[in-house]
């Protein structure tokens, strides 16, 4: 009986010990190596002129400090190319996730979706995966008279890139998981 | 504590009567009292295994066996509300024995799973209680609960589900795993108990506010999974259960075996269960299976009458598909996914397979109990309780990631108890406990993604006193309990570069409970529960920060939020006319204040992945009422009906709107008809029920990103027999749901959003038990 006195008594001294251990150690801060921070949209006209850039970039991902979008105003009559570079800069070295989905081209697509009746131009693809779908990456923007639209550029990981209308840019049918969702303006002059 | 007392008795009761050893003349008689108040237990029955027969203890408790020959029986004792008590007996002589029942009741409001077994179920009955767990034991813990008035599930599909009680869960509903709380990531809704349903051999759920003898804010109601005491019987039993599932393929496969061996009391049970992809009426729910692996070991040992041991370990090891058309990228790909009517990604094949998004869960349960009877008054139980939680969830990502883990967690609880119980005469009875528990919750840097929520330690001291007594026709109870939450948080900042911030909070919360029993008639039991209960809000209330999958939005916790304090009343009549027809009308009324709930922002928080909404942890009034009904009906002994409904409605009375995610209204009735027990053929019956969900009505438009689905109502039947040779048993039952194959989706369940719920399914099952 005498023991379980001796218990008794251990009970406060052990919550004691308890509420008096060490501070927990420091978390390590996951390398955020999948993550998009940057979206740059290249236009270069063709036959010369200068070159356009719509950028998308937030730098610390979700939350954090707000994004910080760039635009830029396209010359009308013109036929650009167009070139996608993503990147993530949140670490100390910048990582090119193009070429991420460069390799897995397959399983990726592209979206430009242009939101406007009035708008005077169109976006066509210029690259096609090993099974001749197109990815993206590389596009032709053609622009007519002076108007404007926004565009939205998504990427899509995933899609059904034989369902209907998801070769020639029409997102419905697509599936698949979104990684990138940006929306730009545009404005021709 | 009940087998200490057990022995004690076998000591000192086993009294020697006067007899001449003859043929088949010997008696075993003896009184079947409450443990806790002594209190004669009347109409138990008494069931012989060996003889296959039983009586029933008289208004006195007594009963008494005659004409029994010399040698080895199995004594099956059991009563309404309390545990089955198993006793062996090696008989030579007549023998007095005297049976402590170990009611169900420490707290006055419980309802046990099997609802009610009216009081004059038929001597023949055994365990009722682990039979019904074993026969669907390959379901989910949680839909397990279901059968049971006031209590839903909260669901993410076919495999993942959350037990809901009077419209609450995750934090606000403990579980308890063998005496113990369970801790895992209890917050997430996709984040079902870990508990395999075959180590229980009783499954409660308290609805009041009276728990509070055991850890957590539960202001819903808690979760009892508790498996018996081993039987003081040497010789080896076993069980082995098999069920196959049409549904998925699934073949759910559990062995048991126990024994009081000389040197210990020892039980091991194993369990295997593989389920493919689960179906619903029209398609295939292309990646819904499921993998479970799970061991439980269970060692008693009594070194003296008044000191035993007990030590139990499990382990639950599942992996987990979830339905690939529901993992969406932001909130334009669930608006798709909402309109469309067959998930992106399904397939028109069957598969076993397994792939992103998918869960892995290990979790391994310690406990080691040391109970001490000083005298016949006092007794003091030492509990240390150990977990060890590890989760892993894999989203479908770029460049072969998805092999890696999005969500990884390492959760380790130490918990410590020290119960002190004191038996005044006259029916009176003091609890009272201290307990300390330590949970340290570490991300796993591997998953290349900001935590959802930060690493933590809670440092938790609770004390508690809960006085009960007994007088007459009337029961009482008082509580108080006091809980001390120290967190220790570490969080990395949402902006660059990425800082590590400690921050500390600390939470006083105190729990009163009362409640009274009154039979005003033998046939007529009335309960009055009355609780105030706080809950201090949990780390992911507080630091949550990030994107929530299945929701599409991105969820903020609130680091100034304070306790909930919630005042909850509950009034039950339990009326038995005649023991031919049984009612239970339990009511219920519960005020929160400060209730924790996630407030949809008006701003959309713009990430590279489009917009999301912004839901924040805020603050409100709430109330939430309801009532439980349950009317069962025996015109004659083989014929039974029973019909229970439940219903409720929650308010947020700050902002004057409905709760969401409140459970629908529901009907349910079954008819039953048991067949004449042969010689060899025992327990057949066969039935048909029917339920009906009412849609969920009580909701503004604008509180969903989809309208709540419409009412359904859904047909179950089951056959099932008994084969008995000697003492082995084989039983075999054959259950069907949603037999007329209703195309149908439940409110609760969010994979709703993406796909029908699950289509008919026969569940086969064999179980061979000696």
């Amino acid at each position: 009986m005498k023991n379980i006195k001796h218990i008794l008594w251990a009970l406060p001294l052990l919550s004691i010990l308890f509420f008096t251990s060490c501070e927990k150690d420091d978390p390590e801060v996951p390398n955020e190596e999948e993550l998009i921070t940057t979206v740059t949209y290249t236009l270069t006209p063709q036959g010369g002129g200068s070159i356009v850039q719509f950028e998308f970039r937030d730098l610390d991902g979700d939350g954090g400090s707000a994004p910080v979008i760039t635009t830029g105003t396209l010359a009308a009559n013109t036929t650009y190319v167009g070139v996608m570079s993503l990147l993530n800069e949140s670490g100390s070295e910048t990582e090119d996730i193009t070429v991420e989905v460069a390799e897995e081209a397959a399983e990726h697509q592209l979206f430009y979706t242009l939101n406007s009746f009035g708008f005077d131009g169109n976006i066509t693809y210029a690259d096609a995966d090993i099974n001749g779908n197109p990815i993206g990456l590389l596009t032709n923007f053609t622009v007519g008279a002076p108007s404007t639209a926004s565009l939205t550029i998504t990427l899509r990981h995933e899609p059904d890139k034989s369902a209907t209308g998801v070769s020639d840019g029409d997102i419905t049918n697509a599936g698949g998981e979104t990684d990138i969702q940006v929306t730009f303006e545009v404005t021709v002059q | 504590m009940r087998r200490l007392q057990n022995v004690l008795l076998f000591s000192f009761l086993l009294l020697p009567f006067l007899s001449k050893a003859q043929d088949c003349t010997l008696s075993i008689s003896g009184n079947v009292a409450d443990e806790s108040t002594g209190i004669p237990m009347a109409y138990g029955t008494i069931y012989v295994e060996e003889l296959q027969t039983g009586v029933a203890s008289d208004s006195l408790g007594n009963f008494s066996l005659s004409k029994l020959c010399q040698g080895d029986y199995h004594l099956r004792f059991n009563h309404i509300g309390c545990e089955t008590r198993s006793v062996f007996i090696s008989l030579q002589k007549d023998t007095v024995i005297s049976i402590n029942m170990h009611h169900h009741n420490e707290l006055i409001d419980e309802v046990e799973i099997h609802d009610h077994h009216s009081e004059h179920e038929t001597a023949a009955s055994t365990s009722i209680n682990k039979e019904d767990i074993a026969e669907i034991a390959n379901k989910d813990l949680s839909e397990m609960l279901e059968s049971m008035t006031g209590v839903s599930s909260i669901k993410s599909g076919a495999g993942v589900s959350k037990p809901v009680v009077h419209g609450l869960s995750g934090n606000r509903v403990t579980i308890l795993n063998n005496g113990l709380a369970q801790s895992g990531q209890q917050w997430g809704n996709d984040h079902a108990p870990e508990i395999d349903p075959y180590v229980a051999d009783h499954i409660s759920v308290v609805k009041g506010a009276g728990a509070l003898a055991y850890p957590g804010g539960s202001l819903g109601g808690v979760v009892l999974i508790e498996p018996d005491e081993i039987p003081n019987d040497p010789h080896l039993h076993g069980s082995i259960n098999y069920i196959f599932q049409t549904n998925g393929l699934g073949n759910t496969l559990n062995a048991r075996l126990e024994k009081y061996d000389k040197w210990a009391a020892w039980r091991v049970s194993a369990t295997a269960k593989v389920i493919g992809d689960r179906s619903a009426p029209n398609y295939y729910l292309t990646n819904t299976g499921k993998r479970e692996y799970n061991v439980a070991a269970q060692i008693e040992k009594h070194f003296s009458p008044k000191w035993e041991m007990k030590l139990y370990y499990s382990l639950f090891n599942t992996e987990i598909a979830i339905l690939r058309g529901s993992h969406i990228g932001n909130l334009t790909d669930l608006e798709d996914a909402i309109e469309r009517d067959v998930p992106f990604f399904t397939d028109d094949q069957f598969s076993y397979a397994i792939n992103e998004p998918r869960q892995t869960v290990q979790h391994h349960l310690l406990k080691l109990e040391s109970n001490h009877i000083f005298n016949e008054h006092q007794s003091l139980s030492l509990k240390y309780g150990g977990q060890v939680n590890n989760r892993k969830e894999f989203d479908v990502r770029r460049a072969d990631r998805s092999d890696l883990p999005a969500l990884s967690l390492l959760q380790w609880d130490h918990y410590l108890e020290g119960m002190y119980k004191h038996f005044f005469d006259h029916g009176r009875q003091l609890k009272t406990g201290i307990q300390l528990r330590l949970t340290d919750n570490t991300n796993n840097p591997e998953t290349g993604i900001l935590p959802l929520i930060p690493d933590y330690r809670a440092y938790r001291l609770g004390a508690f006193a809960i006085f009960q007594e007994e007088h007459k026709k009337l029961l009482y109870e008082l509580g108080a309990r006091y809980d001390l939450n120290y967190f220790q948080v570490l969080t990395i900042s949402q902006s660059l570069p990425r800082e590590i911030e400690r921050r500390y909070h600390t939470f006083h919360n105190y729990s009163l409970s009362s409640g009274i029993r009154y039979k005003v008639l033998p046939q007529l039991k009335l309960n009055l529960n009355l609780g105030h209960v706080l809950r201090s809000p949990e780390v992911n209330e507080l630091y949550s920060a990030g994107l929530h999958q299945g929701v599409s939005g991105i969820e903020e916790g609130n680091r100034n939020l304070k306790n909930e304090q919630s005042t909850k009343i509950v009034l039950s009549a339990d009326w038995n006319v005649k023991k031919k027809l049984f009612m239970q009308l339990l009511g219920y009324y519960q005020y929160v204040s400060n209730f924790i709930y996630l407030q949809p922002e008006d701003e959309f928080r713009l990430t590279i992945r489009g917009a999301f909404p912004l839901f924040t942890y805020q603050q409100t009034d709430a109330t939430i009422a309801g009532l439980d009904a349950l009317v069962s009906y025996e015109p004659i002994e083989s014929i039974r009906f029973i019909a229970k409904y439940s219903f409720l409605q929650g308010d947020d009375v700050s902002n004057n709107q409905p709760l969401v995610y409140m459970p629908s209204n529901n009907l349910f009735g079954s008819f039953a008809y048991s067949f004449k027990d042969g010689d060899r053929i025992k327990n057949s019956s066969i039935s048909v029920n029917g339920q009906y969900v009412f849609e969920q009505t009580h909701l503004n438009a604008n509180q969903d990103i989809a309208p709540a689905p419409n009412g359904y109502f859904l047909l179950g039947a089951s056959i099932g027999t008994t084969f008995k040779l000697k003492k082995t048993k084989l039983r075999c039952s054959i259950s069907g749901d949603n037999l007329l194959n209703t195309v149908y989706r439940d409110y609760l369940n969010r994979q709703r959003y993406f796909a029908d719920d699950l289509s008919w399914n026969v569940n086969v099952r064999l179980n061979l038990s000696f």
